[in-house]
């Protein structure tokens, strides 16, 4: 009986000739999904579940002799004991500090002013996204000369701006201007992504609201205040998170410039991940770094969703 | 008196105009400016990896002579444009551009496939899918790294191309992107097509991929500035010259005790030029698409 009931079925598809193509169908679209399933899963899920596993064990960098143990978690507890670790959450949280304002805002600002109907629009445009496409080691040439110390571009600029009155500052060497050093070149870097998603923003608010604005007898700051700054709320939420989301993963430009330096002023949680890992080979202890980093940036993600869900988009 | 008041009453009529003149001065103004603060860096980059002498370089830094080169050499570029020896840069740039050209044509073809049949397919299971794909997003790159290490030595994989390539071929992002792309499109094209007799791989393939120009231009400069730039899993996959991409080799020149300024402007310049190449072809496509998608992403 169980046996015919399932038969059937498949004689009616090797029959009719519409079933045949939905199998047909089925089968391609299967085949179209497969390697993109595939991949993700073997390089996206399943190291993202063997994290959490390794986190719990002395995983060593090179296989030992010694069976890898599971102790728990041992490698969490060592890294909150750990003020590197502290040291390093607390830098990035300066970082994000003073990136959000510096490069949100400077995207902002480029993004206002590449809205107006201004002559060569289209090719300011394209120029204020080169820093964009410029990779991060290049950056770091770049700036790594114009923060030269004593006598570096960016030294001479402010000591010809302030009358020579301001001392050269040691851009990199010093610990209390390192991180904000990083700061500015991340910021070049990294703008001009914001500065898109802001001009996406600007054009998404209609120009009947301006126009009513307008008849309504409101002068350029109050249409700026009332109409511009409202219909961007949700941009810049989104702005600000990936923004912070992107700070809590700062390494790059640390680990060329400053390796962390100096007295580990610009130590980071990524930097301090790999550090663990690869120098003093405690894989275990790295993963553990590494499912933190992710909490992190869960939290931050969850946080955006929740926000934006207030401003219904 | 009267002459006062005249004055001003024209001050009055005039100013709609006039406004928006000084307005528009102003703003232009403030484009130049900005224009000049985050674009001299670069040309600063460029001009000085024409000069020959590395303390020149720096010496001419804080002056105008930044902008300027009196002769031009290309030596630096014959220095570092070798395809052997300790500063093989040309090399490298291959090695990068292979990665760049593989990651991005293998990855436009995955994640547009995957995109399309979560936008059309008839599939039982798409919207788990889609929902799937939309949390992974979540995990950031630096947090699946370190086992992703061990599963690769263990494979046999360090110092390979396909180490720095597959692993980012099938991306969250850009399945989204392109399933948000694909969706828009209207129903009767895929209506019709399938009347005709179309397969589903057809339809994409005939129809859909030809209508993308736009989403496959945004994700064409997305990976493609991605893949160019990776810098952390190439130091951690990559210990010899064989498959070693150029961000690493420039990365080289901080070890350095003395760096080699006018060594690292020219292959910073040579690391541009592709990127720079890639981004002018699709920009037309890229600022309005990209454009479109952004905050809802």
């Amino acid at each position: 009986m169980t046996l015919q009931q399932s038969a059937l079925p498949t004689t009616v598809t090797a029959t009719h000739p519409a079933s045949r193509r939905d199998r047909s169908r089925l089968y391609q679209e299967i085949g179209m999904l497969a390697p993109a399933v595939i991949l993700l899963t073997i390089f996206l899920i399943v190291p993202f579940l063997l994290s959490f596993w390794t986190a719990m064990t002395n995983q060593p960098l090179v296989p030992r002799p010694t069976p890898v143990r599971f102790i728990g978690f041992n490698n969490f507890l060592r890294i909150l004991r750990d003020d590197l670790f502290w040291t390093s959450l607390w830098n990035v949280s300066r970082f994000t500090f003073w990136i959000l304002p510096v490069q949100c805002g400077l995207a902002f600002a480029t993004a206002m002013l590449l809205h107006q109907k201004l002559p060569f629009r289209n090719f300011f445009r394209g120029l204020f996204f080169l820093p964009a496409i410029t990779s991060m080691v290049v950056v770091c040439v770049i700036w790594g000369t114009l923060f030269q110390y004593p006598t570096g571009p960016l030294n001479q600029v402010i000591g010809f701006l302030s009358g020579g009155s301001i001392q050269p500052i040691d851009w990199l060497g010093d610990p209390e201007w390192a991180m904000f050093s990083i700061v500015l070149l991340s910021a070049w870097q990294a703008y001009g992504f914001q500065m898109i998603i802001y001009l996406a923003g600007l054009q998404g608010i209609p120009d009947e609201l301006y126009d009513a604005a307008r008849i309504d007898g409101a002068n350029a700051f109050q249409r700026f205040w009332h109409v511009t700054m409202p219909g961007l709320r949700p941009t810049h939420v989104f702005v600000l998170v990936i923004t912070t989301i992107q700070a809590f993963k700062l390494y790059t430009q640390v680990a060329i410039l400053t390796q962390g330096g100096p007295k580990s002023s610009t130590e980071t949680v990524v930097h301090y991940m790999v550090r663990s890992g690869f120098e003093e080979q405690k894989l275990g202890h790295a993963s553990a770094v590494s499912v933190i980093l992710f909490l992190i940036v869960l939290v931050i993600a969850l946080l955006q969703r929740q926000l934006l869900r207030r401003y219904d988009v | 008196m009267s002459d006062l008041v005249l004055s001003t009453a024209q001050v009055e009529v005039k100013p709609a105009r006039s406004a928006i003149g000084s307005l528009r001065t102003v703003q232009t103004a403030c484009i130049l400016i900005v224009a000049l603060v985050i674009v001299s860096p670069l040309l600063m980059l460029f001009v000085a990896s024409l000069k020959d002498d590395r303390f020149q370089i720096l010496a001419d830094m804080g002056s105008f002579r930044a902008f300027w080169v009196s002769d031009p050499t290309l030596s630096n570029f014959q220095e570092v444009g070798n395809f052997s020896g300790q500063l093989a840069f040309g090399r490298y740039l291959v090695n990068s551009l292979i990665i760049l050209a593989s990651t991005v044509g293998f990855g436009l073809i995955v994640n547009s496939m995957a995109g399309f049949v979560l936008a059309w397919g008839s599939l039982r299971g798409r919207a788990l899918i889609l929902s799937l794909v939309i949390a992974l997003y979540v995990i950031p790159q630096e947090s699946i790294i370190m086992p992703l290490v061990i599963m690769v030595s263990r494979a046999g994989m360090t110092d390979t191309f396909a180490v720095q390539i597959v692993p980012w071929v099938a991306s969250p992002l850009y399945i989204f992107l392109f399933y948000q792309f694909f969706a828009q499109l209207p129903k009767e094209l895929f209506e019709a097509a399938q009347i005709d007799g179309a397969s589903v791989f057809r339809i994409y393939r005939s129809i859909f991929l030809p209508l993308s120009l736009p989403a496959l231009a945004t994700v064409s400069i997305l990976m493609g500035i991605e893949a160019w730039n990776q810098y952390l899993w190439p130091i951690l996959v990559t210990q010899t010259d064989y498959a070693r991409p150029i961000a690493v080799a420039i990365a080289t020149f901080f070890g350095q005790d003395s760096i080699y300024w006018d060594r690292a402007m020219a292959a910073s310049v040579l690391m541009m030029i592709p990127i720079l190449v890639l981004y002018l072809a699709f920009q037309r496509w890229f600022v309005s698409s990209f454009v479109g998608s952004a905050v809802k992403g």
